[in-house]
């Protein structure tokens, strides 16, 4: 399959349990070789779009092929086509690292002299060589991680998908499952990665998606995905010196909204303002600026990050469904 | 409040809002009002002597000691795994609360469930006391008492069994075995040397007495229950009391020693390989062990289903080494078993030995196969691992074959290990030949039953502990409950309605088959074995419906 066509397409996706909408017409796609961050708050449906994808649920209605393969219709063509680590661990007792790699490989069906190489392989892609005597329960959590990845790599699946692969683990070992992801990309594999670390996931992804509610937010790179979702932007002011600094921050202020936050850091000589002003004011401030004797270095508008706009995608959802609720609530007293 | 109390209630509150309680309460309640019902007198002869109130106390008092044995160790035993796997001792440990105080507020809240246990059969006590032929202090409080220290050393067995098991499965699978061996297997030994004079018949005779039955027995009036003649001379209640005393204290001991931080660090072994030893200490080990746990495996082979190696892998009891161990203890059991038929042939016969060994062989059955088969599904539902069974190409059909073989291979290898002793006993008597083939196909039908009902069960549950329970209860109803009704042959149960029941257990056909007394009266072959082909049937389609459902996307 050529790198510019989708791996991963979703049609119109939805799931229902009884009344509840877990998920609600989601659409997205994935080229080959991207890491797509999957976020969204807690019972947004990201597990619930992973299960589906990984045939271990049946959607409500709509569609999803990894590599043109159908999830609900060609099942076992799926389970080869992707690498799934949910975010449970599920060891087994008494199993060593090497005997857990290899039952999988065996379901996997692969012939055993092959399966050997495989496993000594992706326990070396994983870092996890030192550790294939031991038992799978008595490893900590960051190395049943590793465990875990190497699982899921051990068939060579064009598209792995990791549910929380970051929940819990220590600083070092998320440098350490940072640098196996950004690896297994290089490789040329497509990822899907669900996490609640953010700042983690905009170091790794190329690609975000934010959803909330059921619903798909947005979706594209950090920079369209922030663009889209936040509804202020952050400007950064550096002077030259610290001199006069409280009146060009009471100048800021002035041309800006009344809600703008502005501080000034003396330190620094930085001013900041988080304002939803458009391009054409802060034009107009910078001009104010240089024409009242501030000595401006530097103008700026920093890029937004991720926790806002996830923020700002589950309030959306957040109103939408006290909307929802406040209209049936509505509807149940007229009926009465 | 006391740190005894905090704990106290918090642990009786917590029971009493189980469902699983309330189940195990109503039907004792129910088997009690049952033995009652069954043994109400029907004529309108005056019953002078109260024999018949005598009998209805008996039985009473024999359903409360199964209903102890079976129901009392399930909940001490999985309290402290429970607390450890939750890490919730980590914070009762961590309180001002005392190490004494957190075991005897365990321990008295266990002992509050055993009240209310025993308390749910007062009713149909006092009908036994209506009847006649008891007395109030001589009679029932004595056997309450007396029932209530054996509960205390029930709680305490699984408290103890608690401070060492890893896992509830393994909690419970332990309890019970340590329960069987405190209480019924002490008989099985005296049995084989019955009035003996050695010195090793008179120690068999001693360590009967560490079992609360024959003290219940003497209690009862009823010392020869198991048909032998021979009266008990010694005064077996103040053995067993001073016994269980003497546990209770131990034990109490023992566990609040054991109730330390020690219990939440415990480490697992980092992963020996025999591979990487020396020569010489690899080649010791090959000698010591044959099947070296420790040797780095090879890999699944092509042709064998993985998940049948992983069920024996992963399986504490089922790594080879074990499995041998246990064979060849059983081997040798069987042979003394027979050793000891072919020195009293003339008072037992080898027809005794031979039922000896088939109950010996049906318990070992219903101890393992639950604790082997009951997690088989509801342990990897518990565990999250059948998800990712599901994730890959295994097709239900295959995941149940690889996890089905694997306890039955299991189980084979149980019923092999006695082949010497039936072989001796056909030497012995070789007109017996054709009834050990029958005994033996008996025994393979109680080993898939017993496999079957306990695999169904796990398929219906999404946790090892309660399934295991519920397994543990289906089998020994199956096993032993049917054998209530084959001791009440005489009266309620008219000789039909007994062999009926009898056909539901293939132990019993194997009785029948080997003319164990009491059972030659019967025909239940080969009609037992079309019952438990059919019931195996019926089990399997519920097993495979349940996997497929399993298996399938949600």
């Amino acid at each position: 399959m050529a790198s510019d066509q989708p791996v991963v397409e979703i049609s119109e996706l939805s799931k229902h349990y009884g009344e509840f909408v877990a998920l609600d017409k989601l659409s997205l796609s994935l080229n080959r070789g991207s890491i797509l961050g999957f976020i969204g708050p807690n019972g947004a449906g990201k597990t619930t779009t992973i299960r589906i994808l990984v045939g271990l649920s049946r959607p409500t209605s709509g569609t999803a092929k990894i590599a043109g393969a159908d999830c609900v219709r060609e099942l076992s063509k799926v389970r080869r086509l992707v690498g799934y680590m949910p975010d449970k661990f599920g060891s087994y007792d008494n199993m060593r690292v090497r005997e857990y790699l290899d039952f999988f490989g065996a379901a996997f069906g692969i012939p055993r002299r092959e399966r050997q190489k495989r496993v000594s392989e992706v326990l070396d892609l994983t870092n996890a060589v030192w550790m294939q005597d031991r038992y799978v329960e008595s490893l900590s959590h960051g190395m049943q991680q590793r465990v875990g990845i190497a699982r899921t790599l051990l068939h060579r699946p064009e598209v792995l998908i990791l549910d929380e692969p970051a929940n819990g683990l220590d600083p070092e070992a998320r440098i350490e499952m940072r640098t196996i992801l950004l690896r297994l990309a290089a490789e040329g594999r497509t990822l899907i990665v669900t996490s609640h670390i953010l700042p983690e996931l905009s170091r790794i992804c190329d690609q975000v998606a934010i959803v909330a509610g059921g619903k798909l937010r947005a979706m594209g790179t950090l920079q369209e995905v922030t663009r889209t979702l936040s509804q202020r932007r952050t400007v950064e002011i550096q002077l030259l010196s610290g001199e006069g600094m409280q009146a060009a921050a009471a100048r800021v202020r002035k041309s800006l909204e009344a809600d703008a936050e502005v501080t000034a850091s003396e330190a620094e000589t930085i001013i900041r303002a988080r304002t939803s002003a458009g391009d054409d004011t802060l034009g107009e401030l910078l001009r104010a600026m240089v024409l009242a004797g501030d000595r401006v270095g530097q103008f700026r508008e920093v890029a937004g990050d991720l926790e806002e706009a996830f923020v700002t995608a589950a309030r959306e959802a957040e109103a939408e469904r006290h909307a929802a609720g406040a209209a049936q609530a509505g509807s149940r007293e007229v009926s009465k | 409040m006391s740190g005894i109390g905090v704990i106290l209630g918090r642990e009786l509150l917590a029971l009493l809002r189980s469902p699983k309680v309330l189940a195990i309460l109503l039907t004792v309640s129910l088997a009690a009002a049952f033995v009652v019902l069954l043994k109400w007198p029907t004529t309108a002869i005056v019953d002078l002597d109260g024999a018949r109130g005598r009998e209805v106390f008996r039985w009473i008092t024999y359903s409360m000691l199964a209903a102890s044995i079976l129901a009392v160790p399930v909940f001490p035993s999985t309290l402290l795994v429970r607390e450890v796997r939750r890490r919730t001792l980590e914070l009762l440990l961590n309180s001002p609360l005392s190490r004494s105080s957190i075991y005897f507020g365990k321990l008295l809240a266990m002992l509050g469930f055993v009240v209310l246990l025993l308390s749910t059969t007062v009713p149909a006590m006092a009908a036994a006391y209506l009847m006649g032929g008891l007395t109030l202090t001589g009679d029932i409080l004595r056997m309450y008492a007396f029932l209530l220290v054996v509960c205390l050393q029930l709680i305490v067995i699984g408290l103890l069994v608690g401070t060492w098991s890893r896992n509830t499965e393994s909690a419970l699978r332990w309890s019970y075995g340590v329960t069987f061996g405190l209480t019924i297997v002490p008989w099985f030994p005296d049995a084989l040397f019955p009035g003996g004079t050695s010195p090793l018949a008179k120690g068999m005779a001693l360590l009967k007495l560490i079992s609360p039955i024959p003290g219940l027995l003497q209690m009862l009036n009823q010392n020869s229950f198991s048909g032998t003649g021979l009266m008990e001379s010694r005064d077996a209640v103040m053995f067993y009391l001073a016994f269980a005393g003497l546990f209770i204290v131990v034990g109490s001991a023992v566990c609040i020693s054991r109730l330390s931080h020690a219990l939440l660090d415990r480490s697992r072994s980092q992963g020996y390989i025999t591979d990487d030893q020396e020569g010489w200490i690899q080649a010791s080990r090959r000698l010591l062990y044959i099947v070296d746990p420790q040797k780095r495996s090879k890999g699944i082979p092509w042709l064998v289903n993985p998940v049948m190696v992983k069920e024996f892998q992963c399986r504490e009891f089922g790594r080879m080494h074990w499995l041998l161990r246990l064979v060849a203890g059983c081997a040798v059991l069987s042979l003394l078993l027979t050793l000891a038929s072919a020195r009293g042939t003339e008072s037992r016969g080898v027809e005794y030995t031979g039922a000896l060994i088939i109950v010996l062989q049906v318990s070992l059955i219903v101890l393992l196969t639950p604790g082997l088969a009951a997690g088989m599904i509801a342990g990897e539902l518990e565990g999250g691992s059948w998800n990712l069974l599901r994730a890959t190409p295994l097709g239900p059909a295959r995941i149940l074959f690889g996890k089905l073989v694997s306890v039955l291979l299991t189980l084979a290898l149980l019923l092999c290990a006695t082949l010497p002793g039936y072989a001796v006993i056909m030497l012995i008597k070789p007109i017996l030949q054709p009834q050990v083939v029958q005994v033996l196909g008996c025994l393979v039908a109680s080993a898939i039953l017993a496999m079957l009902i306990s695999a169904a069960v796990s398929s219906l549950f999404r946790s090892t502990a309660i399934a295991t329970t519920v397994a543990y209860g289906v089998l020994i109803g199956l096993f032993g409950g049917t054998m209530l009704v084959w001791v009440n042959r005489d009266a309620p149960f008219g000789h039909a309605m007994v062999e009926n029941t009898l056909r539901l257990n293939p132990m019993a056909a194997a009785l029948n088959a080997m003319q164990a007394q009491g059972f030659t009266s019967y025909n239940l072959l080969p009609s037992a074995w079309y019952v438990a082909a059919v019931s195996s049937a019926l089990l399997l389609v519920l097993l495979f419906v349940q996997t497929l459902r399993l298996t399938r996307p949600d």
